[in-house]
């Protein structure tokens, strides 16, 4: 068994290394994420879910989602993870140790169940779902053509509808922030 | 001649792998040594890129400001990085009692990666790029929002309140200019139809009447455009007129004050380098890439006009910071939101208008009308808003 795992090392080992390229970054996703469950400081478990962010963008784009990976490292690493920062930043602590929600007094074992609860409802409804049983599609020649040919073509509605939303986030919060005219 | 100087880069690498080849070293070693050898080509030629700029960004103040800067090692003073990179080595390195010692010292390295990362998508020659991704322009944006988290990182972990602001202002300065840079440089890909910077090149070749270049900057959408590009280039790089986050006047140097010896070489390089890439991503996008200006200058070989863009948009970047004087934190942003925003938005229907008019000379005028108009409506509302008057103030007599 050993030495069968070092032949094919030896004959290619890009080759066999490269189930790694997904495996690694998916335990830097796991460790930083819950990292950033238990971290006692704020903005130490800030910069670990931007870690684990940026671990998810690299696990697919070994998975070959290159377009999917690249947008999560824009749109998550590059803003969300300065929005959550600021968020810690702007609040005082005093504020947070008031807010109290509803799932306040369960603790951490009432949450880890809660939290595996809902893991598992999901994972039932994913693997009953007919989308878990059909075979899986080849992978697509051109992926980035092809998203944009499928987001101008079969679902520009989608495209339209997500833009005018955007557009009307943006408007609100320039309305909010505007302090000297009403 | 010119076939092999064009060819010369590339020939160079199939020869040494050849003769490896030849002692039977095997495909996959093969493989990653020419990737390596790659990589260390392309960091050690920014990395040379970035000593020059040091020296000559100094001399070319000094130049602007009639005096003689670095002139006491070597010849011309061409040995000043040396001896700044011996100074920096040798300096000792401080960090703060209270600072968060694993995030100041991660900070510069996180500064790093991004501003390394970015250079593997440029196109440096015909034929010539490290790594030929399906969305490459996508990727330089997506890599470089790293920079970002490095300067939170630096402000934060120093636990300096100078640190923090800096920090602040550099991040909402670099997610204010993100947005049109971004927005400016879709219009090249757009045009293209590619996000693969080689495709963009490749789309700008050729000659009218065999003699004006293609590149999308001679168009009315893509100077505007381009000219946007460079804008949030300035802004990406912290370089004058908008480098108000390491403001050494009002901010110490913001979230590198904490930071000494060679650490701060680390930010240094970073920003240096950061500023090639993106000198590069400029070049690439809106100045043809590699292509030469005129039909008879093809003599010379591609990846020495990259280069020679490259330099010469850097020194326009050195050149401006001569000349500007630092804008402040609010105009700043204003600067972003209500101006450079609304102008790339322009930029961007006026080269969808470009396209569908059949890129002629029609739509060449209606793109000019989409991208003038919008301008001239900025420039008078702007002016009528801000009357040049004497100047008052607020909080002092």
């Amino acid at each position: 068994m050993m030495h069968a795992a070092l032949e094919s090392f030896c004959a290619d080992p890009v080759k066999f290394l490269a189930p790694w390229f997904v495996l690694l970054p998916a335990f830097v996703l796991l460790l930083s994420a819950a990292a950033a469950v238990v971290m006692r400081n704020l903005i130490h478990a800030a910069l670990c879910l931007t870690l684990s962010f940026i671990a998810l963008g690299v696990v697919f784009i070994a998975l070959g989602a290159e377009f999917v990976g690249l947008v999560q490292l824009l749109v998550y690493v590059g803003a969300v993870a300065m929005v959550i920062v600021f968020a810690i930043l702007l609040t005082r602590p005093e504020q947070l140790e008031k807010s109290r929600s509803v799932f306040s007094g369960i603790g951490p074992a009432g949450g880890a169940a809660i939290a595996f609860g809902l893991l598992a409802t999901l994972l039932g409804f994913i693997f009953a779902s007919p989308l878990a049983k059909k075979p899986l599609p080849a992978p697509a020649v051109a992926p980035v053509a092809n998203i944009g040919e499928a987001l101008m073509g079969n679902h520009v509605v989608a495209l339209i509808v997500i833009g005018v939303l955007l557009t009307a986030a943006l408007v609100g919060a320039a309305v909010i922030a505007m302090e000297d005219q009403p | 001649m010119t076939e092999f100087l064009e060819n010369a880069p590339i020939a160079l690498l199939a020869w040494f792998l050849g003769i490896l080849g030849s002692f039977g070293v095997p495909g996959w070693m093969l493989e990653i040594i020419s990737a390596l050898i790659v990589i260390g080509t392309v960091i050690g030629i920014f990395l040379g890129l970035f000593a020059l700029a040091s020296v000559m960004e100094r001399k070319i103040l000094a130049r602007v400001q009639n005096r003689f800067g670095p002139n006491r090692v070597g010849p011309f003073g061409l040995f000043q990085p040396v001896a700044d990179g011996i100074k920096m080595i040798t300096k000792e390195d401080l960090v703060p009692r209270g600072a968060d010692r694993i995030v100041h010292f991660l900070a510069p390295v996180v500064m790093m990666v991004p501003a390394l990362l970015v250079l593997a998508i440029l196109p440096y020659g015909r034929g010539m790029v490290p790594a030929e991704l399906d969305a490459g322009i996508l990727y330089f944006f997506a890599v470089g929002a790293g920079t970002e988290v490095a300067v939170f990182m630096a402000g934060w972990g120093s636990n300096n309140k100078y640190s923090m602001l800096g920090a602040m202002r550099a991040i909402a300065q670099l997610i204010s200019y993100e947005i049109p840079l971004v927005m400016s440089g879709i219009t090249a890909a757009m045009i293209a139809g590619s996000l693969m910077p080689s495709a963009i090149v490749a789309a700008q070749g050729g000659f009218i009447f065999g003699f004006i270049p293609q590149w999308f900057v001679l168009t009315p959408w893509g100077f505007t455009a381009g000219l946007i590009f460079y804008i949030g280039a300035l802004a990406e790089s912290n370089r004058s007129p908008f480098d108000l986050p390491e403001g050494e006047s009002e901010l110490v140097a913001g979230h590198l004050t904490e930071y000494s010896g060679f650490k701060y070489a680390t930010f240094f390089m970073a920003e240096y380098v950061g500023m090639f890439a993106i000198c590069g991503m400029l070049v690439t996008l809106f100045l043809g890439g590699w292509q030469a200006p005129l039909p008879f200058l093809t003599i010379i070989p591609s990846w020495a006009w990259f280069l020679g863009k490259v330099c010469f948009v850097a020194f326009t970047m050195i050149w401006v910071r001569a000349t500007l004087p630092r804008l402040r934190i609010d105009h700043l942003l204003a600067f972003a939101w209500k101006f450079l925003l609304p102008m790339s938005f322009a930029a961007f229907f006026s080269a969808a208008c470009w396209h569908f008019a059949g890129r002629g000379l029609v739509a060449w005028l209606l793109s000019l009308a989409i991208v003038a108009i919008p301008y001239l409506a900025f420039g008078i509302h702007f002016s009528s808003r801000f009357a040049i008057s004497r100047r008052t103030y607020r909080f002092s007599e």
